[in-house]
Protein backbone atom coordinates (compact mmCIF):
# COMPACT_ATOMS: atom_id res chain seq x y z
CA UNK A 1 0.00 0.00 0.00
CA UNK A 2 1.16 3.50 -0.78
CA UNK A 3 2.15 5.68 2.16
CA UNK A 4 0.06 8.80 2.69
CA UNK A 5 3.01 11.12 2.00
CA UNK A 6 3.70 9.31 -1.25
CA UNK A 7 0.05 9.59 -2.20
CA UNK A 8 0.16 13.28 -1.31
CA UNK A 9 3.17 13.75 -3.54
CA UNK A 10 1.49 11.92 -6.38
CA UNK A 11 -1.59 14.09 -5.98
CA UNK A 12 0.56 17.22 -6.07
CA UNK A 13 2.31 15.99 -9.23
CA UNK A 14 -1.01 15.33 -10.92
CA UNK A 15 -2.18 18.81 -10.03
CA UNK A 16 0.98 20.33 -11.49
CA UNK A 17 0.57 18.24 -14.63
CA UNK A 18 -3.02 19.45 -15.07
CA UNK A 19 -1.97 23.08 -14.62
CA UNK A 20 0.94 22.82 -17.06
CA UNK A 21 -1.25 21.07 -19.63
CA UNK A 22 -4.09 23.54 -19.20
CA UNK A 23 -1.69 26.42 -19.95
CA UNK A 24 -0.62 24.70 -23.15
CA UNK A 25 -4.12 23.76 -24.27
CA UNK A 26 -5.59 27.21 -23.64
CA UNK A 27 -2.57 28.83 -25.31
CA UNK A 28 -3.06 26.68 -28.38
CA UNK A 29 -6.85 26.43 -28.62
CA UNK A 30 -8.12 29.39 -26.63
CA UNK A 31 -10.55 29.43 -23.73
CA UNK A 32 -13.27 27.52 -25.57
CA UNK A 33 -11.13 24.36 -25.17
CA UNK A 34 -12.88 21.79 -22.98
CA UNK A 35 -11.67 20.12 -19.80
CA UNK A 36 -12.02 16.81 -21.66
CA UNK A 37 -9.26 17.92 -24.02
CA UNK A 38 -7.08 19.02 -21.09
CA UNK A 39 -7.62 15.63 -19.39
CA UNK A 40 -6.72 13.75 -22.57
CA UNK A 41 -3.57 15.81 -23.15
CA UNK A 42 -2.53 15.45 -19.51
CA UNK A 43 -3.09 11.71 -19.63
CA UNK A 44 -5.58 11.71 -16.75
CA UNK A 45 -9.25 10.79 -16.57
CA UNK A 46 -11.79 13.55 -16.97
CA UNK A 47 -12.95 13.02 -13.40
CA UNK A 48 -9.43 13.54 -12.05
CA UNK A 49 -9.49 17.16 -13.20
CA UNK A 50 -12.57 17.78 -11.07
CA UNK A 51 -10.96 16.18 -8.04
CA UNK A 52 -8.36 18.93 -8.21
CA UNK A 53 -10.55 21.70 -9.61
CA UNK A 54 -14.21 21.22 -8.68
CA UNK A 55 -15.29 23.67 -11.38
CA UNK A 56 -13.94 25.10 -14.61
CA UNK A 57 -13.88 28.54 -12.98
CA UNK A 58 -11.57 27.23 -10.29
CA UNK A 59 -9.15 25.91 -12.87
CA UNK A 60 -9.19 29.22 -14.77
CA UNK A 61 -8.80 31.20 -11.56
CA UNK A 62 -5.83 29.11 -10.53
CA UNK A 63 -4.11 29.51 -13.92
CA UNK A 64 -4.59 33.25 -14.25
CA UNK A 65 -3.80 33.89 -10.59
CA UNK A 66 -0.66 31.79 -10.85
CA UNK A 67 0.50 33.77 -13.86
CA UNK A 68 -0.38 37.05 -12.12
CA UNK A 69 1.46 36.06 -8.94
CA UNK A 70 4.62 35.27 -10.88
CA UNK A 71 4.40 38.57 -12.71
CA UNK A 72 3.70 40.51 -9.50
CA UNK A 73 6.54 38.88 -7.60
CA UNK A 74 9.12 39.53 -10.31
CA UNK A 75 8.10 43.13 -10.93
CA UNK A 76 7.75 43.82 -7.19
CA UNK A 77 11.45 43.09 -6.75
CA UNK A 78 12.26 45.82 -9.27
CA UNK A 79 9.72 48.40 -8.20
CA UNK A 80 12.22 49.78 -5.69
CA UNK A 81 14.67 50.56 -8.46
CA UNK A 82 14.68 53.78 -10.37
CA UNK A 83 15.20 52.19 -13.72
CA UNK A 84 12.12 51.84 -15.85
CA UNK A 85 14.08 49.96 -18.53
CA UNK A 86 15.02 47.27 -16.04
CA UNK A 87 11.41 46.96 -14.90
CA UNK A 88 10.19 46.57 -18.47
CA UNK A 89 12.83 43.99 -19.33
CA UNK A 90 11.81 41.87 -16.35
CA UNK A 91 8.13 42.34 -17.17
CA UNK A 92 8.67 41.28 -20.77
CA UNK A 93 10.79 38.28 -19.76
CA UNK A 94 7.98 36.96 -17.54
CA UNK A 95 5.37 37.57 -20.25
CA UNK A 96 7.60 35.76 -22.74
CA UNK A 97 7.25 32.56 -20.70
CA UNK A 98 3.46 32.81 -20.94
CA UNK A 99 3.28 34.49 -24.35
CA UNK A 100 0.64 32.39 -26.12
CA UNK A 101 -1.47 32.08 -22.98
CA UNK A 102 -1.27 35.83 -22.41
CA UNK A 103 -2.32 36.55 -26.00
CA UNK A 104 -5.41 34.38 -25.44
CA UNK A 105 -6.08 36.16 -22.17
CA UNK A 106 -6.07 39.62 -23.73
CA UNK A 107 -7.82 38.67 -26.96
CA UNK A 108 -10.53 36.45 -25.44
CA UNK A 109 -11.04 38.19 -22.12
CA UNK A 110 -14.69 39.00 -22.82
CA UNK A 111 -15.45 35.27 -23.19
CA UNK A 112 -14.42 34.63 -19.60
CA UNK A 113 -16.76 34.87 -16.59
CA UNK A 114 -16.68 38.31 -14.99
CA UNK A 115 -14.97 37.11 -11.81
CA UNK A 116 -12.11 35.75 -13.86
CA UNK A 117 -11.88 38.95 -15.89
CA UNK A 118 -11.46 40.77 -12.61
CA UNK A 119 -8.35 38.74 -11.85
CA UNK A 120 -6.89 40.14 -15.06
CA UNK A 121 -7.90 43.65 -13.97
CA UNK A 122 -6.19 43.02 -10.67
CA UNK A 123 -2.99 41.88 -12.37
CA UNK A 124 -2.99 45.05 -14.48
CA UNK A 125 -3.47 47.17 -11.36
CA UNK A 126 -0.48 45.55 -9.72
CA UNK A 127 1.66 46.07 -12.80
CA UNK A 128 0.47 49.70 -12.98
CA UNK A 129 1.35 50.11 -9.30
CA UNK A 130 4.95 48.96 -9.83
CA UNK A 131 5.21 50.97 -13.02
CA UNK A 132 3.95 54.06 -11.21
CA UNK A 133 6.50 53.70 -8.41
CA UNK A 134 9.43 53.58 -10.78
CA UNK A 135 8.12 56.28 -13.11
CA UNK A 136 7.48 58.63 -10.19
CA UNK A 137 11.03 58.14 -9.01
CA UNK A 138 12.36 58.77 -12.52
CA UNK A 139 10.11 61.82 -12.64
CA UNK A 140 11.70 63.16 -9.45
CA UNK A 141 15.10 62.72 -11.04
CA UNK A 142 13.75 64.53 -14.11
CA UNK A 143 14.84 61.77 -16.44
CA UNK A 144 11.49 61.40 -18.19
CA UNK A 145 9.09 63.77 -19.90
CA UNK A 146 6.16 65.28 -18.05
CA UNK A 147 3.33 63.06 -19.22
CA UNK A 148 0.43 61.95 -16.99
CA UNK A 149 1.32 58.57 -15.48
CA UNK A 150 -1.73 56.76 -16.85
CA UNK A 151 -0.86 57.86 -20.38
CA UNK A 152 2.71 56.63 -19.99
CA UNK A 153 1.40 53.28 -18.76
CA UNK A 154 -1.31 52.99 -21.42
CA UNK A 155 1.10 53.95 -24.19
CA UNK A 156 3.37 51.07 -23.18
CA UNK A 157 0.45 48.65 -22.85
CA UNK A 158 -1.03 49.80 -26.15
CA UNK A 159 2.26 49.25 -27.96
CA UNK A 160 2.88 45.87 -26.36
CA UNK A 161 -0.64 44.57 -26.84
CA UNK A 162 -0.82 45.74 -30.48
CA UNK A 163 2.18 43.59 -31.31
CA UNK A 164 0.93 40.65 -29.27
CA UNK A 165 -2.59 40.76 -30.71
CA UNK A 166 -1.17 40.81 -34.23
CA UNK A 167 1.51 38.21 -33.63
CA UNK A 168 0.43 36.33 -36.77
CA UNK A 169 1.51 39.35 -38.84
CA UNK A 170 4.58 40.41 -36.85
CA UNK A 171 6.11 37.10 -35.97
CA UNK A 172 4.20 34.07 -37.23
CA UNK A 173 7.02 31.62 -36.83
CA UNK A 174 8.76 32.57 -33.62
CA UNK A 175 7.82 33.95 -30.20
CA UNK A 176 6.95 37.61 -30.65
CA UNK A 177 8.64 38.93 -27.51
CA UNK A 178 11.83 37.10 -28.35
CA UNK A 179 11.85 38.88 -31.69
CA UNK A 180 10.49 42.32 -30.76
CA UNK A 181 10.72 42.65 -26.96
CA UNK A 182 14.00 44.60 -26.91
CA UNK A 183 12.97 46.85 -29.79
CA UNK A 184 9.67 47.73 -28.10
CA UNK A 185 11.39 48.55 -24.81
CA UNK A 186 14.11 50.64 -26.44
CA UNK A 187 11.63 52.56 -28.56
CA UNK A 188 9.30 53.20 -25.65
CA UNK A 189 12.15 54.48 -23.50
CA UNK A 190 13.25 56.82 -26.27
CA UNK A 191 9.71 58.18 -26.45
CA UNK A 192 9.41 58.96 -22.75
CA UNK A 193 12.97 59.94 -21.85
CA UNK A 194 14.04 63.56 -21.80
CA UNK B 1 6.93 36.80 4.11
CA UNK B 2 3.87 38.71 5.25
CA UNK B 3 1.17 39.87 2.87
CA UNK B 4 -0.88 42.95 3.74
CA UNK B 5 -4.36 41.90 4.92
CA UNK B 6 -5.88 45.07 3.49
CA UNK B 7 -4.37 45.31 -0.01
CA UNK B 8 -2.43 42.09 -0.66
CA UNK B 9 0.97 43.72 -1.07
CA UNK B 10 3.94 41.55 -0.06
CA UNK B 11 5.76 43.11 2.91
CA UNK B 12 9.46 42.28 2.69
CA UNK B 13 11.12 45.43 3.99
CA UNK B 14 10.78 47.17 7.34
CA UNK B 15 9.82 50.26 5.36
CA UNK B 16 6.72 48.40 4.11
CA UNK B 17 5.30 48.40 7.66
CA UNK B 18 3.55 51.37 9.32
CA UNK B 19 6.11 53.07 11.53
CA UNK B 20 8.48 50.18 10.81
CA UNK B 21 6.37 47.98 13.13
CA UNK B 22 6.75 44.46 11.71
CA UNK B 23 4.11 43.20 14.14
CA UNK B 24 1.45 44.89 12.00
CA UNK B 25 -0.47 42.85 9.45
CA UNK B 26 -1.18 45.77 7.15
CA UNK B 27 1.23 47.81 5.07
CA UNK B 28 2.25 51.43 5.08
CA UNK B 29 -0.14 52.23 2.21
CA UNK B 30 -3.10 50.96 4.24
CA UNK B 31 -2.24 52.87 7.39
CA UNK B 32 -3.48 56.29 8.51
CA UNK B 33 -0.90 58.90 9.50
CA UNK B 34 -1.32 57.79 13.16
CA UNK B 35 -0.45 54.18 12.22
CA UNK B 36 -3.94 52.68 12.59
CA UNK B 37 -5.47 50.78 9.68
CA UNK B 38 -7.66 52.69 7.23
CA UNK B 39 -11.40 52.03 7.24
CA UNK B 40 -13.15 50.12 4.45
CA UNK B 41 -14.42 53.35 2.91
CA UNK B 42 -11.03 55.05 3.14
CA UNK B 43 -9.26 52.11 1.54
CA UNK B 44 -11.86 51.77 -1.20
CA UNK B 45 -11.65 55.46 -2.07
CA UNK B 46 -7.85 55.24 -2.08
CA UNK B 47 -7.84 52.24 -4.39
CA UNK B 48 -10.29 53.85 -6.81
CA UNK B 49 -8.31 57.03 -7.10
CA UNK B 50 -5.11 55.06 -7.53
CA UNK B 51 -6.57 53.02 -10.39
CA UNK B 52 -7.87 56.19 -12.05
CA UNK B 53 -4.50 57.88 -11.62
CA UNK B 54 -2.31 55.03 -12.82
CA UNK B 55 -4.51 53.52 -15.53
CA UNK B 56 -6.94 56.28 -16.45
CA UNK B 57 -9.99 54.03 -16.07
CA UNK B 58 -13.54 55.27 -15.68
CA UNK B 59 -14.41 55.82 -12.02
CA UNK B 60 -17.28 53.30 -11.94
CA UNK B 61 -15.16 50.64 -13.60
CA UNK B 62 -12.35 51.40 -11.16
CA UNK B 63 -14.79 51.02 -8.23
CA UNK B 64 -15.79 47.58 -9.48
CA UNK B 65 -12.15 46.51 -9.70
CA UNK B 66 -11.37 47.91 -6.25
CA UNK B 67 -14.34 46.10 -4.68
CA UNK B 68 -13.40 42.88 -6.34
CA UNK B 69 -9.86 43.12 -5.04
CA UNK B 70 -11.06 43.93 -1.51
CA UNK B 71 -13.54 41.05 -1.53
CA UNK B 72 -10.65 38.58 -1.52
CA UNK B 73 -8.67 40.20 1.30
CA UNK B 74 -8.93 39.05 4.93
CA UNK B 75 -9.33 42.57 6.31
CA UNK B 76 -12.64 43.19 4.53
CA UNK B 77 -14.43 39.83 4.79
CA UNK B 78 -17.32 41.21 6.86
CA UNK B 79 -18.13 43.84 4.21
CA UNK B 80 -19.14 41.34 1.53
Amino acid sequence: MMSSSKRQLQKENTRKKIIATAYQVYAKQGFTATTAVIAKEAGVSHGTIFVHFPSLDELLTCLIQDFGDTLALETHKLSESNNVGELLRTYVSVLAKYEDFYIRLISERSLLPEDIQMIYANIQSTVAYHFNKVIEREGENQTIKKIPIHVVFNTWMGLLHYYLLNKDFFSPEMPLLERYGSELITTFLELIKK
Amino acid sequence: MKVCIACGMPMNEISDFPGGDTGKNYCIHCARPDGSMQSFEEKKAGMISFIVKTQGFDEKAAAKIAENTMRKLPAWKEYF
